[in-house]
């Protein structure tokens, strides 16, 4: 939490400037082309009541010329803001119509749409910044992948600490064998609970009986999207935010905070496919999540790199403290804990914090970020791909994350399968030892609705 | 789940002996000494309408004399069965005006009443069956082990899994080398299944409605030492175990059994080192029941020539990950535990290491056993109960006596502790009951008991 808010404080901090850009309406209609550098380009958001209004607000040295929410009371606040963006509630109505306006799409919905949404927009050759996780099925985040590389369009999925100076600094300690070889590394997050106190959203509990009649300002089939249709329920039961627990639509606290916090690792370990995932989790239903779950992955050697396990936890379920983490030092409600052979890293630094000091900083390697949401802008403009872009990080790190989800799927859970380790062949794209966690992999559309 | 079945396995496998059975009231009157194996023990039981039904069924070659539970409506079919043995609902009552008649007593009561009920036994001189956790503090257990010692009393605590041919097979296979050195264990139940309040191990704030007492229960006595709260149905017959005044959780639940194994055969002893993590929760609910899940992590020291050994807990489902050396397509249990040695894995389940075998099966069937060494109890896990009849008779201590039972359940007890204090590794001086890091643990360790309760 800490460290993530830090995080997050640093980029808005980083990103101060953009306050100062006045929105200027782009003259120049213009195609998806890349934009020259100087000019601006047009962004449209969807979903845009909740991060997706944050981003925009990010993106804002840029032209915003239409936003699309379902629901215009929860939207009303980033409408406002953006006095002259078209507004829309129907993202399919907001890219015919402003199809030629259109330079990039900010997809800010709930998980179950980003795949729809984002495909939509990358089939009309726009740039895309999709929040994490990238999709909602490991299936949409391969096709999302595959497809941005295909139009080359310029893509960024929103997990912005990748940006950041931390794992800069992580990667290139790493890479200098500070810790030595990496066999072992421990995340954990205590969502879906904010500390002890409040849920961010609720896990483990049924779908409640009844309905509540639709408020005039939200549009529920198209809030349903793609998923079965059930009668809404209001009082923040599925809409706006805690729809984040409910396997219909969201991806849970694996979805929402793997995608932050499993981004370095992906990168300092330089880690592909994993060859098998295994789960535990306290009971579950085909409603929601679980309270808290164990997702364990196994990654194969890479070159000279030592296969590596990786263990995730959720629920506020922590690791052992490591004992080179000195007394008194906070064991974080989130974080993510390396073991190397000669080594441990924890919070981005060597324990204990003596050896820290002892090594000072890593030789640089990487280039550093001029900011997460700028990579974007710069990457659609015909510059360098961003850090998270589609095709060579967040596709491949949502699939991972997200195979996660599959194998907590509460049919995958029954007595049968207890400490079953699924065997994943990434290139295959399947599952193969147990065929039926395959159909996990994706999921049935409603009616009238495709990827 | 899995006791649930082997609790029908009792039930069904005793059904017949007792039936046969009729109670003859006892004519020699006798004090607490050993009798000649030819004539009946008189006994008396307290707590008898859940798992003392069972334990009673398993002495039913002896005589009842006295039967006692503070709920008659709930032990009211016990009661019906043994219509000579006399009724009381106050233990006390009970070993005061059957002092005389009474040479043994089965305790099955709830957890937080262990401590007073086995004591007020022990000091009465009474043989001592009683069901685990041996106590719900870990400053309980200790009294209770030293005073049965003291009393010379025969006891034996009720994991009947301890009186197993398994555990002893997997104690021959460790002393054989089978699997070398053990450094690692794992262990785990899919307690609490439910994590809803209708469910056995409620997660749940203090409930706030107080219906009236069943005419039935004598709601004060079932409190006993523990601080006066208002009755609910949600506390007894059968969710105590998920509140923290009451119950010991699922690894007092299981713990008892499932680690009984490892720290027999490895013979544990008592941790240096014991840290918990488990599942996040509102606060009102945090201070009144177990979490859903919990990992518990012990440090054992070296024993003698035997390596330090790291000992993991899960439950709430939570597991271990899956050994490598189980072969694809085998599954693991519900509950069970796993010996992870320098040559080799052993693997067993819940009770008395039901099922031990090491993994993978080609390494098992190739094993050639070692001689077996070890005294059987008779009637291995369903002649638990007749072990401790048999130690009665013969003065000879029965398989999981305090002297056993008292440090396993210390062990146990020691990882609810750690839960108080998630995330915070405890150093732990058993000789003294101390967490020498955390001096704010003694209040768990040793909690005050209400006015007018004493050990």
């Amino acid at each position: 939490m800490e460290q993530k808010n830090m995080t997050r404080r640093g980029f808005v901090g980083a990103a101060a400037g953009v306050a100062a850009f006045t929105v200027v309406p782009r003259h120049v209609v213009a195609g998806s082309g890349s934009a020259a550098p100087s000019e601006k380009i047009n962004i449209a958001g969807v979903g845009v009541g909740g991060q997706g209004g944050h981003d925009i607000g990010q993106l804002d040295s840029q032209n915003i010329v239409a936003l699309c929410d379902v629901d215009w009371r929860h939207a009303a606040g980033c409408f406002k803001r953006y006095p002259n963006a078209k507004q829309y509630k129907d993202f399919r109505e907001m890219l015919d119509k402003e199809d030629k306006h259109i330079d990039g799409v900010v997809v800010g919905t709930p998980d179950h749409m980003h795949a729809i949404v984002s495909m939509a927009a990358i089939k009309r050759g726009k740039h895309v910044y999709c929040e994490k996780p990238l999709t909602h099925t490991v299936r949409e985040a391969r096709m999302l992948a595959e497809a941005a590389r295909e139009a080359k369009v310029a893509t960024q999925m929103g997990n912005q600490g990748q940006a950041g100076e931390e794992v800069r600094l992580l990667c290139e300690t790493i890479w200098d064998g500070a810790i030595g070889q990496v066999r072992e590394v421990h995340v954990w997050t205590d969502r879906p609970l904010n500390g002890t106190n409040n849920w961010y959203w609720p896990q483990g509990v049924g779908r409640p009986g009844g309905q509540d009649p639709v408020p005039e300002t939200l549009d529920w089939d198209l809030w349903i999207g793609p998923a079965p249709m059930r009668p809404y329920v209001g009082n923040r039961v599925y809409h706006p935010f805690v729809w984040r627990g409910w396997w219909d639509f969201g991806t849970g606290a694996l979805g929402d905070i793997g995608c932050h916090s499993l981004s370095p690792v992906f990168r300092a370990l330089k880690l592909g496919h994993p060859t098998s995932v295994e789960a535990c989790c306290t009971l579950v239903n085909n409603e929601t999540y679980p309270v808290a779950s164990r997702v364990t992955y196994e990654f194969p050697a890479r070159g000279d790199l030592a296969p590596v396990t990786l263990h995730w936890y959720d629920g506020g379920m922590k690791p052992p403290r490591p004992p080179e983490l000195e007394d008194g030092r906070r064991w974080d409600t989130n974080g993510a804990l390396f073991i190397g052979d000669k080594g441990k890293m924890y919070g981005g630094r060597l324990l204990p914090e003596s050896r820290q000091r002892d090594y000072g900083r890593p030789p640089q390697k990487l280039e550093r970020s001029p900011g997460h949401y700028i990579e974007w802008v710069i990457a659609c403009k015909g510059g360098k791909p961003a850090g998270s872009n589609f095709p060579d990080h967040a596709g491949l790190l949502a699939q991972v994350v997200l195979l996660g989800n599959v194998a907590l799927r509460p049919a995958l859970k029954a007595d049968k399968y207890l400490g079953t380790k699924l065997l994943w062949d990434g290139d295959k794209f399947e599952f193969t030892n147990v065929p039926e966690a395959n159909q996990y992999l994706t999921k049935e559309y409603r009616a009238g609705w495709a990827i | 789940m899995i006791d649930s079945i082997d609790r029908r396995k009792f039930l069904g496998g005793a059904a017949g002996a007792v039936a046969a059975f009729t109670v003859v009231p006892r004519s020699v009157l006798g004090g607490a000494g050993g009798q000649p194996p030819s004539e009946k023990l008189n006994l008396a039981a307290i707590g008898i309408g859940g798992m003392g039904s069972s334990n009673i069924n398993q002495c039913g070659s002896e005589n009842f004399v006295a039967l006692c539970d503070v709920d008659d409506g709930y032990a009211g079919k016990v009661f019906d069965r043994f219509p000579a043995a006399k009724k009381y609902k106050d233990f006390r009552v009970m070993l005061d005006k059957e002092d005389k008649n009474i040479d043994g007593v089965i305790v099955a009561t709830p957890d937080h009443t262990h401590g007073v009920v086995g004591m007020a036994c022990i000091q009465h001189g009474k043989h001592i069956y009683l069901q685990k956790p041996l106590a719900h503090s870990i400053y309980e257990v200790r009294k209770l082990t030293e005073a049965a010692r003291e009393a010379k009393v025969q006891t034996q605590m009720g994991n009947q899994g301890h009186s197993s041919e398994e555990i002893r097979m997997l104690s021959e296979w460790i002393a054989d080398g089978a699997i070398g050195p053990v450094h690692e264990v794992y262990a785990w139940s899919d307690r609490p299944v439910g994590g809803d309040p209708w469910s056995d191990f409620p997660v749940m704030a203090r409930p706030k409605d107080t219906p009236d007492v069943p005419k039935t229960l004598d709601w004060d006595l079932w409190l006993g030492p523990v601080q006066h709260r208002p009755y609910h149905p949600i506390y007894h017959p059968m969710s105590w175990r998920g509140f923290w005044d009451f119950g010991t959780g699922a690894l007092g639940d299981m713990g008892c059994h499932i680690l009984d194994p490892a720290f027999w055969v490895l013979k544990l002893g008592q941790p240096t080192r014991v840290e918990a993590t488990t599942t996040h929760y509102q606060p009102e609910v945090a201070s009144e029941t177990y979490p859903r899940a919990a990992i518990i992590r012990y440090e054992f020291p070296a024993r003698g020539d035997m390596p330090p050994v790291k000992l993991t807990w899960s439950d709430g489902r939570l597991m271990p990950p899956r050994p490598r050396d189980l072969e694809p397509g085998r599954r693991l249990d519900g509950n069970g535990a796993l010996l992870i040695g320098e040559k080799g894995t052993i693997m067993h389940g819940s009770h008395g290491a039901g099922g031990v075998r090491i993994i993978p099966e080609t390494k098992m069937r190739a094993y050639k056993r070692p001689e077996k060494t070890v005294p059987r109890v008779r009637g291995g896990q369903s002649g638990h109960e007749q072990d401790w009849i048999r130690a009665c008779k013969d003065g000879k201590p029965a398989s999981s006596s305090f002297e056993y039972g008292g440090p396993l359940t210390e062990m146990v007890l020691l990882g609810v502790l750690a839960m108080r204090f998630k995330d915070t590794p405890l150093d732990w001086d058993a000789a003294n009951l101390n967490v020498t890091n955390l001096p704010e643990a003694e209040k768990y360790i040793h909690p005050p008991f209400r006015d007018g309760w004493s050990l």
